[in-house]
């Protein structure tokens, strides 16, 4: 009788296994049981908040005009940058034109979340965030930081959402060489100093070390052009058909504070 | 103790165990944390006479899977199996000092590791990482802390 008791459990998990990890039919029960459990989350960010709460009250009135200072002349500076691209977007969309081009430099609206927590599990690196469904955040849209990349959305609840790292095993996103458009996709190494790898990339292409890796959009299912990391190390062995490249994401994933949701896909 | 207050402190206990396994660490500290969940439900199924120690285990590892977005199964099977390990020491815990007590968690976790790098491996393939060997030594480490607290709470 203990046996069968044992027995029971040990099947459905495993049958639940197989069901979660080849088709998609539990989705919907994950999603609803998350919502249930998202309080949990609130519990665990209760003493950061608390933390802010009590550093923004206290926080000395000459630090904080020192602070606005330093972001009013980060504005400036951002804003001059800007003209050159806007410059650079203009002209872009001359020789669009004249080449019949049908690429356009797109336009996405992004919103602004705050990060929660951070790696809820071993072997897997995720984030939570603290916008979801009432802030319409979508499944698979592009996390981006000031950086680079961050990951993608894989699940969303009313109040908030888990971001899949660039750096998880399991996150594969389609990437070009910045400087030459060489295509291949990444693969996250489990920790973040270990990095991404890019695999399917030709032997004879020609990447260098310092390569800067870009989104490349290819699928539809994230925009182009956002920084995905930079060359460290190229192995082209013989005996393999691709070369190993390994890349560093470009934005540091364990100083993430703020980041922003990229809504729109590929145009 | 009644039914209920069995059901009252598995719940009290799973949902500490939750909190504090979703509160972030250093990715080297994350891999080396013990699984939570297995000493604070090995805690409920020795000194506590609940039923159905193993659809509870079942029903808090589901919970935990959707919780950290993983394979919905895998803490599931690997509590379950080495709950029933613990189960099957449970009448040796008593007359056990705490360092006896220790190697029964340690085994425990070992059990359950096994599992959970099994699964993961024939679910996603495995990204091992030498660090993750070290959270039955942990959960091992920190079970004198975790029985005083719960013996606290069941107070």
């Amino acid at each position: 009788m203990r046996l069968l008791k044992l027995f029971v459990p040990v099947l459905l998990s495993i049958i639940l296994i197989v069901l979660d990890t080849r088709f998609s039919y539990l989705d919907n029960f994950k999603k609803f049981t998350l919502t249930l459990l998202s309080p949990i989350y609130v519990i665990v960010d209760l003493p950061s908040q608390v933390i802010n709460w009590v550093n923004d009250k206290g926080a000395d009135n000459e630090i904080l005009i020192g602070e606005n200072d330093y972001l009013k002349s980060q504005l400036i500076e951002l804003k001059a940058r800007l003209q050159t691209y806007n410059n650079l977007a203009l002209e872009n969309q001359k020789i669009s034109e004249l080449l019949d081009s049908s690429y356009k430099i797109p336009n996405h609206d992004v919103l602004l979340a705050r990060v929660k927590s951070i790696s809820q599990s071993r072997l897997s690196n995720k984030i939570v965030i603290d916008k979801g469904l009432n802030d319409e955040v979508a499944l698979s849209q592009l996390v981006v930081a000031s950086n680079g990349v961050v990951g993608q959305v894989i699940q969303v609840t009313p109040l908030f959402s888990t971001v899949r790292l660039i750096s998880d095993p399991t996150q594969f996103m389609p990437v070009k060489n910045a400087r030459n458009g060489i295509r291949g996709i990444t693969k996250g190494m489990a920790s973040n100093e270990k990095g991404m790898i890019v695999e399917y990339v030709p032997l004879d292409s020609d990447v260098k070390v310092g390569d800067l890796f870009l989104t490349s959009g290819i699928g539809n299912s994230y925009p182009s052009g956002y920084l995905a990391g930079r060359v460290t190390s190229i192995d082209d062995s013989v005996d393999a058909s691709f070369l190993s490249i390994t890349l560093q994401p470009s934005q540091n994933m364990n100083k993430l504070e703020m980041v922003l949701i990229i809504k729109g896909k590929n145009d | 103790m009644t039914n209920s207050n069995h059901f009252f402190l598995l719940v009290k206990i799973s949902i500490i165990a939750f909190i504090t396994g979703a509160i972030s660490l250093p990715f080297s500290l994350e891999l080396a944390s013990p699984f939570w969940l297995l000493p604070f439900f090995s805690y409920w199924v020795i000194y506590s006479n609940g039923k159905n120690i193993f659809a509870s285990a079942f029903i808090l590892g589901i919970l935990l899977d959707i919780i950290e977005g993983g394979t919905l199964g895998q803490n599931a099977v690997a509590l379950v199996l080495s709950s029933a390990f613990i189960l099957n020491v449970k009448k040796s815990f008593f007359v056990s000092n705490l360092t006896t007590q220790q190697v029964y968690i340690f085994l425990g976790s070992i059990i359950y590791l096994i599992i959970f790098l099994l699964v993961q491996q024939l679910t996603q393939g495995l990204n091992f990482e030498w660090l993750i060997l070290l959270s039955p030594f942990t959960s091992a480490i920190l079970w004198p802390l975790i029985r005083y607290l719960l013996a606290k709470l069941k107070q």
